[in-house]
């Protein structure tokens, strides 16, 4: 079968800076995937190749078979991605039901029908109780959850979240991974992007991907990686305790 | 297309003023013609009642500048600075007609003109090229004040502190840099070029209170044409501009210089947004 | 809340449809063609700038657009409703023009650009002589040509009633809430699917469309345009100005910035002669540092912070409370 996002000897240059470079990996239908790599290392630049906001300049990105590299960021959306970012951008002015009603209005043009299926993702996120509010008047863990829930709504085949748990408080960060946890159940698959490995990304990842100044490193369970030499090469010192051995 | 060159020294110092407005300081300041149209009404006082021309006038027409936009910035721009650029081009904007309207009220529609000698006279070089001599005198002071703004903006400390808020607004004042008091004078340092150009165009221009207008636009083209950011850039378009207006005119008539000018700006926007010598991107 | 204000509306246009059976002076019924012009004039600017987020300042071009094209194809032979039909179209065209080059700029690149775009065509209108008479101006065949002042006053009222329905249809639309979303932030928008530069386009198709109608009624009115009158900066400040001094991005907020501005031009206009300007100016610098969301804007506000205030509960307590501006 083949893979579901297959990110096939990809580079990515800024200038004379290689972002990203010659990395492969597969993701599959049900999985739940984290890039791994500390600040700098690529994460969101991989996200942005995927999510069609930058182009490859070498290598080919496929995504359910299409080809994605020349894809605009609307038509890797309406194909099926969708995302999050990193520095959250809600739309200020709008409340929270409107914003997460933006996503539902990939698949309906009628605003009441949008405005249900709206409700609905608030629903599972627990955000019921603030979807009259203004974006711009809330707190950060629930603008990440209404980065989420916006994605969502799209009814995407593969979500990308880009740092989703950073600027979290562990419990918040577990509350969120419980919820994530469930989306292959839906046929969602998701690929995370955490600065470094923690209780979340073991007890939700299938696979972690490391990534360290754009190269890939390693590659593989959560367990399987965290005892890797190269891996905690790139991660010295203090951070050598959370790798939670 | 010699003639180019002079007027393009004065489109010039225009242009830098608004290089460091609108190119360093990200201020949207559509009040920068009606401030260079003040800095002629200046010259023109004061040569009507010392008789002192402008080409030493200018100097004066340069601090009453300076004090005005010293004055519009702390007054009226400070108070909007978090809000939209939409907001200071409507603000810059009322500003310019309170000017020009102002003006009008006080100097009448009618336009003036000053006489001085030195208008009649000649530069002769060769057989075929000759000079007019006011222009040549406005070339080379605006030459010496561009050269000077230049020093401004790079080396001063005044500069080089105007130029790092532009790069990082919340870093600045953690450096020491207290940025109003350094923004206030630096927009008064660009609307002085501006009222100096003015100044320098007195004997050869035709005075009115509109006159103003139609430098606010070009000096806006020649910071996107040089590069945001860049006060060479845009002393270098502005010449690039006062040599194919001239040429235009030449050509096809003086009606469509102002077309051309658009032209060019459209198609340096559409081509290649960051300008000749611009490091950042649109 | 919003069936109730569609009924104050709809009994306010009513009313005003009926204005021209007890006012009979000519020069009032003008002022009031003006003011409707101009409310018409701002809500199709106020889909593009309002909505959108996009500054034009460039309007002109659509509104010189619809003056002269009814102008020059009527002088061409074609029946005045066609060349009506075919102004919008030609408007349409310079939307697609300009919105393809200015779209991809962000910020005040975009509205210099627009600018720019009015600017050439007025040049250009200036100097094809043949084509436009030039500055001597050209004539516009009248569309009425009995109870003409009375006509012109009710089109107009049409016009922002139009306008009006337009608006109101798009704010409660999926297309509305693209706008919205790309003015807040493109990025999100187009991560959530919207093609946002088709989606721009459609909404400067729409505001040109109204504006050059707008433009015109203008020139029909006045016989006859030169470029200084209609393709002018002027005037596509004077349209953005009165969207922007109601409340852009409101529904009701152009009309009302049309009335106030309007009317207080005129009313300046006969007391001071040539101060209006300069008073224009200053209510400008008022409106920007004290209202910036415009009259209806800032009345909203005040009525949202109430409305929206969660309650005390709400919020954990190591959160910060939420305020809202």
């Amino acid at each position: 079968m083949a893979a579901f996002l297959e990110i096939d000897h990809v580079s990515k240059r800024f200038g004379g800076l290689r972002a990203i470079n010659n990395v492969s990996f597969t993701i599959q239908r049900d999985e739940i995937a984290f890039i791994v790599g500390p600040n700098g290392a690529g994460k969101t630049t991989l996200f942005n190749l995927i999510s069609g906001v930058y182009h490859p300049d070498e290598g080919s990105i496929r995504f359910d078979g299409q080809e994605l590299s020349n894809f605009r960021p609307d038509q890797a959306a309406k194909l099926g991605i969708g995302r999050t970012f990193q520095i959250v951008k809600p739309l200020r002015n709008l409340t929270v039901l409107e914003n997460v009603m933006l996503g539902a209005f990939l698949h309906t043009s009628s605003p009441s029908k949008a405005a249900e299926e709206a409700r609905e993702v608030l629903r599972y996120l627990q955000m019921e109780k603030a979807m009259s509010f203004p974006a711009s008047g809330l707190p950060l863990p629930m603008l990440k959850r209404l980065e989420i829930a916006r994605a969502l709504a799209t009814k995407p085949k593969l979500i990308l979240l880009d740092e989703v748990v950073a600027g979290l408080s562990t419990t918040e960060a577990l509350a969120l991974a419980a919820l994530l946890k469930r989306l292959p159940e839906w046929g969602i698959a998701a690929v995370g992007g955490v600065e470094h490995v923690m209780q979340v990304v073991m007890s939700v990842a299938h696979r972690v991907i490391v990534l360290d100044h754009g190269t890939l490193i390693a590659e593989g369970t959560p367990q399987e990686v965290v005892h890797k030499p190269e891996v905690i090469e790139a991660y010295l010192g203090t951070k050598y305790k959370e790798m939670g051995l | 297309m010699l003639n180019g060159i002079l007027t393009g020294a004065l489109y010039a110092l225009v242009g830098m003023g608004m290089a460091l407005i609108f190119g360093v300081m990200r201020i949207v300041n559509f009040a920068h013609g009606a401030f260079m149209m003040l800095g002629m009404y200046a010259a023109y006082v004061l040569f009507q009642h010392t008789k002192i021309n402008p080409y030493i006038g200018f100097l004066f027409a340069g601090v009453v500048l300076f004090a005005l936009g010293w004055l519009t910035y702390k007054g009226l721009l400070k108070p909007i600075r978090g809000q939209s650029d939409f907001m200071q081009i409507l603000l810059t904007l009322g500003l310019s007609l309170i000017l020009s309207d102002g003006i009008l009220l006080i100097f009448g529609a009618d336009y003036h003109q000053i006489n001085i000698p030195l208008l009649g006279k000649n530069i002769h070089i060769g057989p075929h090229i000759t000079f007019n001599a006011p222009w040549v005198i406005s070339f080379f002071i605006a030459l010496v004040l561009a050269a000077l703004l230049y020093v401004f903006v790079m080396r001063t400390m005044i500069g080089r502190a105007a130029r790092a808020i532009a790069q990082n607004r919340y870093a600045a004042p953690l450096m020491g840099i207290n940025v109003h008091r350094v923004q206030a004078i630096s927009f008064g340092v660009g609307v002085a070029a501006a009222g100096i150009a003015g100044a320098l165009l007195l004997p050869v221009f035709y005075l009115y209170p509109g006159v103003g207008d139609q430098f606010t636009l070009k000096a806006f083209v020649m910071v996107v044409l040089g590069g945001m950011g860049s006060i060479q850039g845009a002393a270098f378009a502005g010449l690039v501009l006062g040599v194919v207006e001239s040429l235009t005119s030449l050509y096809w008539g003086n009606e469509w210089a102002l077309a051309v000018d658009f032209v060019i700006f459209i198609l340096v926007l559409s081509l290649k947004p960051s300008g000749l010598f611009g490091s950042q991107r649109v | 809340m919003k069936r109730s204000y569609l009924l104050i509306a709809a009994v306010a246009f009513a009313l005003s449809l009926l204005v021209p059976l007890v006012v009979r002076t000519d020069y009032v019924l003008q002022i009031l063609f003006r003011i409707y012009l101009f409310a018409a004039l701002g809500l199709a600017w106020n889909l593009v700038g309002g909505y959108t987020g996009q500054l034009s300042l460039g309007h002109a071009a659509y509104f010189g657009a619809g003056a002269y094209g009814l102008a020059i194809l009527s002088r061409e032979g074609l029946p005045l409703w066609l060349s009506l039909i075919c102004a919008v179209l030609v408007a349409l065209l310079f939307a697609w023009l300009i919105g393809g080059v200015s779209f991809r700029l962000r910020g005040p690149y975009f509205a210099l650009a627009t600018i720019a775009f009015a600017e050439v065509l007025r040049v250009l209108a200036k100097n094809l002589v043949k084509l436009t008479g030039g500055d001597v101006g050209i004539q516009v065949p009248p569309m009425f040509t009995s109870a003409v002042i009375g006509k012109f006053y009710l089109s107009s009222v049409g016009l922002t009633i139009l306008a009006f329905g337009i608006t109101v249809g798009i704010s409660h639309s999926r297309f509305g809430y693209y706008l919205m979303a790309i003015r807040d932030d493109e990025d999100t928008a187009l991560s959530v699917g919207v093609n946002a530069a088709r989606v721009k386009l459609y909404a400067l198709f729409i505001s040109a469309a109204l504006t050059a109608i707008a433009g015109a009624l203008y020139g029909s009115l006045f016989l006859f345009v030169v470029p200084d009158q209609v393709l002018s900066i002027d005037i596509s400040n004077e349209i953005a100005i009165v969207a922007m001094l109601g409340g852009a991005g409101t529904v009701l907020g152009p009309i009302v910035g049309a009335v106030v501005l309007e009317s207080a031009s005129e009313l300046l206009k006969s007391i001071f002669q040539e101060a209006h300007l300069l008073i224009y100016g200053v209510l400008l610098v008022v409106v920007v540092l004290f209202m910036p969301e415009g009259v209806v804007g800032t009345i909203q506000s005040v009525f949202r912070r109430k409305e929206l205030a969660p309650p005390p509960g709400f919020v954990k307590p190591q959160a910060q409370a939420p305020v809202i501006k």
